[in-house]
């Protein structure tokens, strides 16, 4: 699967992207995320989400952006990113531990090294698999954007992971993984000791409620299969 | 004036560090900083705990304070008429903070040529870091050999000392310029094994293995620091008490001696396998 020189476009996590339309959010505006969370309850409560800034490019200011973060975190909404931020969104938005999601970018496109099928030459590039060699720690973030992320080591409660690819971790797993982030439902997370908060792949998640409790503790893989997330021991 | 005075000094910058505040740092500070003195090192403990000021309190020298840190960095006075030299212990001193300044006075270059300054003069330069992961926190970590992560064994202090152990892992001079990181151990404080064994505390193992750091010692929750603290009196210059037994050994390895750890094991099943037995 991995060997395929395109990745799966379009879907990305099936996050819930909560768009932004007001320059400087106000009582209005929290009045009507609680009524949008009463009423959506079931799609919203537990739902990776991320926030759209696409029309506020002027949404700049530390409060304001920090208050929104903190407004819908606390309804018990899984905020994990930002999308169409600016720098300067995304800098602030990086202080609360949100990630900038690439929806679309506009990479420019490397030249693979070797001549390929010309039919295929466009959408060629390397992977990037990123190999981490020590704890990831509450409060922080691993990403590998393109391609698989091995973790020697634990992850945190409170720490995140995330890849395009698959996520291996040679520890104990406590934070949150998603793999397969940028649409691939063939990615798989692989760890030594399950104790996570939340494991996703390609936006099909569960979490420490929902994952089975005779699995806690033990070395397992999830992977998606019929459109939902498995986890099995090995064996 | 010490028997050492013919050496170099050692310089070596440890800070005292936690996240999560009340659990023991400053305490902790006094305490290692005394031990250290005591066994003859020359010793200076730094509280960079600007606007609340508890170490000269515990250690016993908040009378004497003319000038502080601040000053120093801010160059209203001189390194050595900041210094307060312990009434106990020649080896030791005390250079203590301000009360009332803003702690914006503390810039990452003033901290710097104050401690390259110590450096010349003590073995150990012992940094009392203020509570939290912001910039206090973060300056006193910066310029860090080695840190101690005063831990309680609870899960907030231990999600806290966590997140300590990332920073120290990537926002210090070390792990900036040369890639390295800080050698970390944990000092697990206000230990109370009736409460572990009542299932309301973390077992010293499950603390471990979620930090997977070394553990510098247990010190157990003891009316002796209370008792020491309010008569401005390290606890290991205080009649010998399970507490101060326990940062004696603590420092005995933070020199690099082995020294058993003579807690009970626990046989009791974890913290947390406990916690998941039961309903959310
Ligand atoms: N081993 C112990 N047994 C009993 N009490 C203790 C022990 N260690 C510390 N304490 C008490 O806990 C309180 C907080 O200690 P201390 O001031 O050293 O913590 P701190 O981490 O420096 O706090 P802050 O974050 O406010 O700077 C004090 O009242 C102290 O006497
Ligand atoms: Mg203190």
């Amino acid at each position: 699967m991995r060997t395929e020189p395109f990745q799966v476009r379009g879907r990305f996590l099936t996050a819930i992207a909560i768009r932004i339309d007001v320059e400087s959010p106000d009582e209005s505006f929290y009045a009507a995320l609680d009524e949008k969370i009463k009423t959506a309850a079931n799609l919203l409560i537990g739902a990776p989400v991320l926030l759209d800034l696409a029309a506020v490019p002027g949404l700049v200011s530390r409060d304001l952006l920090h208050n929104v973060i903190r407004a819908i975190r606390s309804k018990g909404l899984l905020l994990f990113g930002v999308q169409n931020a600016n720098p300067q969104q995304k800098a602030l938005a990086e202080e609360l531990g949100l990630i900038q999601v690439l929806i679309g970018r506009d990479t420019p496109l490397q030249q693979p090294t070797r001549a390929a099928p010309p039919r295929r030459q466009r959408l060629v590039e390397p992977p990037e698999n990123k190999i981490i060699r020590r704890h990831v720690r509450s409060g922080q973030m691993v990403v590998a954007e393109r391609g698989d992320l091995t973790i020697v080591g634990s992850v945190s409660s409170g720490a995140e992971v995330v890849a395009s690819g698959n996520i291996h971790i040679y520890g104990t797993l406590r934070g949150r993984a998603m793999a397969g982030a940028t649409g691939d439902a063939s990615a798989r997370i692989f760890c030594s000791k399950l104790e996570a908060e939340l494991l996703a792949i390609s936006g099909l998640f569960k979490t420490s409620e929902t994952i089975d409790s005779d699995l806690r503790g033990c070395n397992v893989q999830a992977f998606l299969e019929d459109e939902t997330l498995c986890i099995e021991r090995f064996v | 004036m010490t028997q050492l005075k013919d050496k170099d000094p050692l310089g070596k910058v440890i800070v005292i560090t936690s996240g999560k505040g009340g659990v023991g740092k400053t305490t902790s500070a006094a305490a290692i900083a005394a031990a250290l003195a005591k066994r003859g090192h020359k010793t200076v403990v730094i509280d960079f705990d600007v606007g609340l000021r508890n170490l000269d309190m515990i250690m016993g020298c908040e009378r004497r304070v003319v000038f502080d840190f601040i000053n120093v960095i801010q160059g209203e006075a001189r390194l050595k008429q900041a210094l307060i030299k312990d009434k106990r212990l020649d080896t030791l001193s005390i250079l203590p903070t301000s009360q009332t300044r803003d702690k914006d006075a503390l810039t990452q270059d003033g901290v710097e040529k104050v401690l390259n300054e110590l450096k010349e003069q003590f073995d150990y330069i012992i940094c009392d870091s203020p509570a939290g992961i912001e910039r206090g926190a973060q300056l006193a970590m910066y310029f860090a050999d080695e840190a101690v992560v005063v831990t309680n064994p609870e899960v907030s202090s231990v999600r806290d000392s966590d997140r300590v152990l990332g920073l120290l892992a990537s926002k210090t001079k070390r792990a900036e310029d040369e890639g390295t990181e800080v050698k970390a151990q944990v000092l697990l404080t206000r230990h109370d094994q009736r409460r572990v064994d009542a299932g309301e505390m973390m077992t010293i193992d499950d603390v471990l293995e979620i930090l997977a750091v070394p553990l510098l010692g247990v010190v157990p929750e003891s009316p002796a620091v209370l008792r020491a603290s309010n008569v401005g009196m390290p606890i290991v210059l205080d009649e010998p008490s399970e507490a101060s037994r326990a940062y004696e050994a603590a420092v005995a390895r933070l020199l690099g001696e082995e020294v058993d750890m003579s807690m009970s094991k626990e046989k009791k099943p974890g913290f947390f396998s406990r916690l998941f037995g039961a309903p959310a």
